[in-house]
């Protein structure tokens, strides 16, 4: 997720110089604002071939690979920061690649499409179709998106798994606010997308 | 594993382009402008390094067969000595495509704090079972010649010009791809009859031939046993139990790995390995698979999103180091 908002908060959750790691980095926006603006060790990986040249010609160091099958290699608390934006639902096996991402990194930073929004709960509802939205933007036939969730969902995977979730936002029109009952009713009605951080407990 | 230490400008021998002509240069992305670049030539070659066919001062004879077994290691031993003659403490990048990216991966693992980047491209940490084998035949094309002569044919008048051709004609094939040879020849012809017979009667023997006849008058056919030889017995895992991250443990230099999708002498699955490796030791690494229908000479030749990355990744370091 490249927009503005989720990067200037991704930007204030990481200290200067933090070892990062960006898994499904896309063309690199990201890791790039974060080199210039808080000289970050950056790592990304990045399934299409499209991103990842984009993002090594830009100087950022990004391997060609999958979330579902590459995190295994990084040793134990390799990162400060494991960024995960807008990529789990599209990974395999999602359980298994939050628990490397824990394994990995200190602290997690991810963002996910909330399929529990109130327009989409309509348009289920009243239309009988599969929500087609501005984050959700491929028809069901041609999503890359497997593996969609609710809020509510992702934070029982989470307690689940033992994952504390430090802290939680809500993007709205024009800024983001932190949610204090991030698993509560109206924040899953009105969250298009959850972002979290996470720690092991 | 032919080139030698005219990497660009004209070949005063050869009268030819330089190998990497296209890459390096004036404002080309190894700019010569910027970078000081040094390009030797290899250990055991013919083109000015000690090899077979240089003279042993203890017998006034050439080598031949009495060379020395040596390895990609000692290539890069050698290299380090010119390195430190140039009273050179670090090196910005050391990059290399097939042998040369070998060359690469041990630097890279033997003096990790001589080099601030590695750039291995369209190759190995170590050659796989089908590459020997295909050295192997090489190999046995020439040593079956009987001008030969077990390598001391350099006083004999003659060379082991077919059998080192031959050689020369199957390393060919497996630089390229089918696709390459496709599109290339096709089945086209030489002429509008067939000969009936074993003549070159298709552009791609005729093609073939000539590249191994042409090979044959600047190239030493003992030269071609060791350097095959030295690939062969490449293996940066020997040391570690097969263990590769292991022989990477010291390494801090940022890495850029290329592969190229037709090339089968050196499959991406190879640099694939190198990668995770380098992901157990927590490496700065990048690494692309570069869609090229021209085989392992892809590297060779002018892919523009090859260029692209490695020009990118080239400007990350000189900005990393504030250049």
């Amino acid at each position: 997720m490249t927009n503005l908002i989720n990067q200037n908060l991704i930007s204030s959750l990481i200290s200067d110089n933090d070892k990062v790691l960006d898994i499904g980095c896309s063309s690199g926006e990201l890791l790039y604002f974060l080199e210039k603006t808080k000289n970050i060790q950056g790592q990304g990986i990045e399934i299409s071939h499209v991103g990842v040249k984009e993002s090594v010609s830009k100087g950022l160091s990004v391997i060609q690979g999958d979330a579902d099958e590459d995190l295994i290699n990084f040793p134990d608390s390799t990162f400060d920061i494991v960024i995960l934006s807008d990529t789990l639902q599209a990974t395999h096996k999602p359980k298994e690649v939050l628990e490397q991402m824990l394994r990995i990194g200190k602290k997690c930073i991810i963002c996910i499409p909330n399929f529990g929004y109130w327009k989409y709960r309509l348009q289920i509802l009243f239309h009988g179709v599969m929500p087609v939205a501005k984050t959700l933007s491929e028809p069901w036939y041609s999503t890359p998106n497997i593996h969609l969730c609710t809020i509510k969902d992702f934070i029982n995977l989470c307690e689940h798994l033992n994952i504390s979730i430090n802290e939680a936002y809500r993007n709205t029109k024009d800024n983001i606010k932190i949610i204090k009952k991030p698993k509560s009713y109206l924040n899953n009605l009105l969250s298009t997308e959850g972002i979290f951080i996470l720690t092991k407990k | 594993m032919t080139g030698d230490q005219f990497v660009t400008g004209k070949n005063p021998i050869t009268k030819r382009k330089g190998w990497w002509d296209n890459l390096v240069g004036p404002n080309k992305i190894l700019d010569t402008n910027k970078y000081f670049i040094i390009c030797t030539n290899v250990l055991g070659g013919c083109m000015g390094t000690t090899g077979p066919s240089s003279i042993n001062s203890a017998t006034s004879k050439p080598y031949g067969m009495e060379f020395p077994i040596f390895t990609i290691k000692d290539m890069v031993n050698l290299q380090l000595e010119l390195i430190k003659s140039l009273s050179i403490k670090k090196l910005f990048s050391v990059i290399g495509g097939s042998m040369g990216g070998m060359q690469v991966l041990e630097w890279a693992a033997s003096y990790p704090n001589m080099l601030y980047s590695a750039i291995p491209i369209a190759t190995s940490y170590r050659h796989s079972a089908q590459n020997i084998a295909f050295h192997e035949v090489g190999r046995q094309a020439i040593m079956n010649d009987p001008e030969w002569h077990k390598g001391n044919y350099y006083n004999q008048g003659n060379k082991p010009r077919h059998g080192l051709s031959v050689a020369r004609m199957i390393a060919h094939i497996t630089y390229l791809s089918e696709g390459a040879f496709q599109k290339k020849f096709g089945r086209d012809m030489q002429s509008k009859v067939l000969s009936w017979g074993f003549d070159a009667d298709f552009q791609v023997e005729s093609y073939l031939r000539h590249q191994g006849t042409s090979f044959v008058d600047r190239f030493d056919a003992n030269s071609y046993l060791y350097i095959t030889r030295a690939m062969d017995y490449f293996d940066l895992t020997n040391k570690y139990k097969g263990n590769l991250d292991h022989a990477f443990k010291k390494t801090k230099c940022k890495f850029l790995i290329v592969s190229f999708t037709s090339d089968w002498l050196f499959p991406s699955s190879e640099s694939q390995s190198l990668v995770k490796a380098l992901n157990k030791t927590a490496s700065d690494v990048s690494y692309i698979e570069i869609e090229s229908d021209k085989g392992h000479d892809s590297f060779l030749l002018e892919v523009k999103d090859f260029y692209d990355i490695l020009s990118g990744f080239i400007t990350g370091v000189a900005r990393k180091l504030n250049l």
